[in-house]
């Protein structure tokens, strides 16, 4: 069952859009002002509600039942898109269901200009009431977010579509919208694009390894049940003077569980030195990332341990 | 196997039994009204448990684990898998994981994985000795007797083919004479 996040900047009309997407789809509105009418009051008492309208600090707070307040509300939005068609406005949707393949996040901002007009028109504010409005009301938001997940809002990959409502009026965005959710469900029921189904399809297939070495490390690993991902990243780390890169490196591998890269060099020495350079630099360039290095004698240690007894090849 | 294999002692008799008490005593002031459970990794940290749940003053339960590693059994592909679970449920416990030696941290991130499956509360690790010049995998360790060089250690219950855990000190052991 497909689901619509929405996130918005305040004077974007986002809440306009949502609510009347709601409509047009038949969906089930949930907003923050619902969520603090009809979800908090059953763990909250008057002070904690009041503290959850001023602070987003306190949703971090445990309730007397003893679930954080903000795990209370994300239990509560994963039954309720479960159960109902939904759109859910704010309430950091977007990172909760960042990685359900039935939620469609959407972010609507709007310049600067433009949503200070629309408040001086709506609330009969001057101009700096209006700036000053704007300015409160965006860091809420982004703290909201910052603060409960950590992540930052105006992050782009955390959205499927963008609407600037700049010269795009609410009945052309609710529409477009609603093209997109129709589509999806017609087209996509499994919830995945046929691009994505794709890249799963791919990932679930064999790792095709450059040395032989590295398909002997992966062992290790699986006897470990140790998650591995082959050459997930690369860190580019050097740069022309027009900020082009001209140097990149690609750990082989990378365990998620303790986010930790690894680097096999199963080389001669005079390779080592060039290896264990970059991975200086990368641990420069990108610091608080984990990476450790193999060593020609520790590998070949760690199969004659385990018995795995090829990979003498240089690598 | 020769006594000449053995090298030069690394950690003292004295030293072991004086850190060890310092480790009990730091983790009965962190685990006060917690009543841990202590399980310790087979058979490397036998010695270790014994000596360290003696300095805890705190209510403890002590159990086991043990792990077995057996290389060339399947395909060329060695196999691990544990060979005792603790007996006691550690589901919604404070655990303390209680490792002889760190390493490459293979086995422990195998370890660490198994016990977090069974749902503790809070799963810490303490190793009497660490190596962390052969990590690979990075995982924190909350409780660490002694850091040691990248040299191959026997003694308070680390063994060479089964010999020299009883050993009351650390000491280097020189593999290549042997062999």
């Amino acid at each position: 069952m497909f689901f619509v996040t929405i996130s918005r900047q305040t004077g974007s009309l986002g809440d306009e859009i949502a609510s009347l997407l709601s409509q047009r789809l038949e969906m089930k509105l949930i907003t923050h002002d619902f969520v603090m009418s009809n979800w908090l009051p059953q763990l909250a008492n008057k002070y904690e509600l009041h503290m959850l309208k001023e602070s987003p600090k306190f949703y971090r707070n445990q309730s007397a039942s003893g679930i954080r307040f903000s795990e209370f509300i994300e239990h509560r939005l994963r039954e309720e898109v479960e159960k109902n068609p939904v759109v859910i406005l704010g309430l950091g949707a977007q990172v909760i269901f960042y990685q359900n393949s039935n939620a469609i996040n959407v972010r609507i901002v709007a310049s600067k200009d433009i949503r200070r007009s629309r408040l001086i028109q709506k609330y009969g504010l001057s101009v700096d009431e209006a700036e000053r409005f704007l300015t409160l009301s965006d860091r809420k938001h982004r703290r909201y977010i910052s603060t409960i997940y950590e992540k930052d809002w105006s992050d782009p990959t955390l959205y499927h579509i963008c609407i600037n409502t700049d010269n795009m009026s609410i009945d052309e965005a609710v529409e477009t919208l609603a093209y997109l959710v129709e589509t999806r469900s017609r087209e996509h029921p499994s919830g995945y694009t046929k691009e994505t189904k794709t890249l799963l399809k791919e990932n679930t297939e064999p790792v095709s390894f450059a040395h032989p070495s590295e398909e002997e490390f992966s062992k290790i690993l699986d006897m470990y049940n140790i998650e591995w991902d082959y050459e997930p990243k690369t860190f580019p780390i050097e740069w022309d003077a027009e900020g082009n890169v001209t140097k990149a490196f690609t750990p082989d591998f990378y365990l998620p569980k303790f986010d930790t890269y690894i680097e096999l060099t199963t080389m001669e020495q005079k390779y080592v030195s060039e290896k264990k350079k970059k991975v200086r630099l990368l641990k420069k360039l990108y610091p608080g990332t984990n990476i450790n290095i193999v060593f020609k004698k520790d590998f070949h240690t760690l199969l004659k341990r385990y018995g795995l007894t090829r990979g003498d090849d240089s690598k | 196997m020769n006594k000449k294999n053995i090298g030069r002692v690394i950690i003292t008799e004295s030293e072991l039994q004086k850190r060890v008490a310092e480790l009990g005593k730091q983790i009965s002031q962190d685990y006060k009204d917690k009543h841990p459970v202590i399980v310790g990794i087979l058979k490397g940290a036998f010695y270790f448990v014994a000596d360290l749940t003696r300095h805890i003053t705190v209510p403890i339960n002590v159990d086991f684990l043990a792990i077995g590693v057996y290389p060339e059994v399947s395909n060329q592909t060695g196999i691990v898998k544990i060979t005792k679970d603790p007996d006691i449920s550690i589901v919604n416990r404070h655990v303390i994981m209680v490792e002889d030696i760190v390493g490459t941290g293979l086995t422990l991130g195998y370890l660490y994985q198994h016990l977090e499956s069974f749902k503790p509360k809070s799963l810490k690790i303490c190793t009497l000795l660490d190596n962390p010049a052969t990590r690979l995998v990075n995982i924190p360790i909350d409780y660490c007797g002694f850091t040691v060089p990248d040299v191959y250690v026997v003694g308070y219950g680390l063994d060479y083919q089964n010999e020299f855990r009883h050993l009351p000190y650390i000491a280097e052991f020189s593999k290549a004479s042997e062999e």
